[in-house]
């Protein structure tokens, strides 16, 4: 007979392999709300929009297997802060560290998608 | 004080997934009764029927947050006394007593393992059974 916890163990391989193949379609909108926030910094519901979706890839990023997610998005959350705090003469230097934030979320993204393709390069 | 089981929660989470793994684990494996909300208009709806014991509240969400959803439920009677703890994956030093003056009996911090959040949560309340804490924050 499955157990109670054999169960919710299941149902969370599953909803994590939900999670790494919709992570494409979260990290292309990701870089349209960057880039549309950087365009338009002073737009409050942009910053709101972009930080809520990165905060949301953050806590679920290693809840569904993607520790290397969650790290990546805690860095873009920070760098995002960083460039609304940031005065005008260093708004540039802050928007490419955003930028290279992003690379860095891409980057695990596709890890992810490898790695679930091929667990064994996980460990 | 008397020694009472926890049993029912009133879990607030717009993240779909996660409401979903959480409701699955606290229910199958902590055997308790969960009523998963997406968010705080949902909850105010359902919390008078409810009655919970405990609530279990994301901070990040868009419109309400979780210190605005608990000061919201708050105000309901069926929710007033009940000890309320927060997931946040947004902790920085000083951010644990932040939330606890916001009316948090504690706080749980994303990420975590869906399988042993049970019995965290059990923790916790018995915790809240031993010692209370000031609702109010």
């Amino acid at each position: 007979m499955t157990s109670p916890d054999e169960i919710v163990a299941a149902e969370l391989a599953r909803l994590s392999a939900e999670f790494v193949a919709q992570l494409p379609k979260q990290m292309r909108a990701v870089e349209d709300e960057v880039t549309a926030w950087l365009d338009r910094p002073e737009d409050p519901k942009r910053f709101e929009i972009i930080s809520h979706r990165v905060h949301q890839l953050k806590g679920s990023g290693s809840t569904f297997g993607c520790p290397g997610i969650s790290r990546a998005a805690r860095l873009l959350e920070k760098r995002i802060g960083t460039y609304r705090r940031q005065t005008d003469a260093g708004k540039p230097r802050a928007a490419e560290d955003v930028e290279s934030a992003v690379a860095g979320l891409q980057n695990e993204v596709i890890r992810a998608g490898e790695q679930s393709r091929d667990p064994e390069e996980s460990r | 004080m008397q020694d009472v089981s926890l049993r029912k929660i009133l879990y607030v989470e717009d993240d779909a997934d996660i409401r979903k793994i959480v409701s699955m684990s606290l229910e199958m494996v902590g055997n308790y009764a969960v009523t998963a909300c997406a968010s705080c208009a949902e909850a105010l709806q359902v919390v008078d029927d409810v009655e919970p014991d405990l609530l279990l509240l994301d901070v990040m969400m868009p419109d309400m947050d979780g210190p605005a959803t608990l000061r919201a439920l708050r105000k309901r009677k069926s929710a007033e006394d009940a000890p309320a703890v927060f997931i946040t994956a947004k902790v920085q030093a000083g951010d644990i007593a932040k939330y606890r003056r916001l009316g948090a009996c504690d706080v749980i911090v994303k990420p975590f393992d869906p399988m042993v959040l049970p019995d965290r949560i059990g923790q916790i309340w018995q915790q809240f059974r031993s010692n209370g804490y000031d609702i109010a924050g």
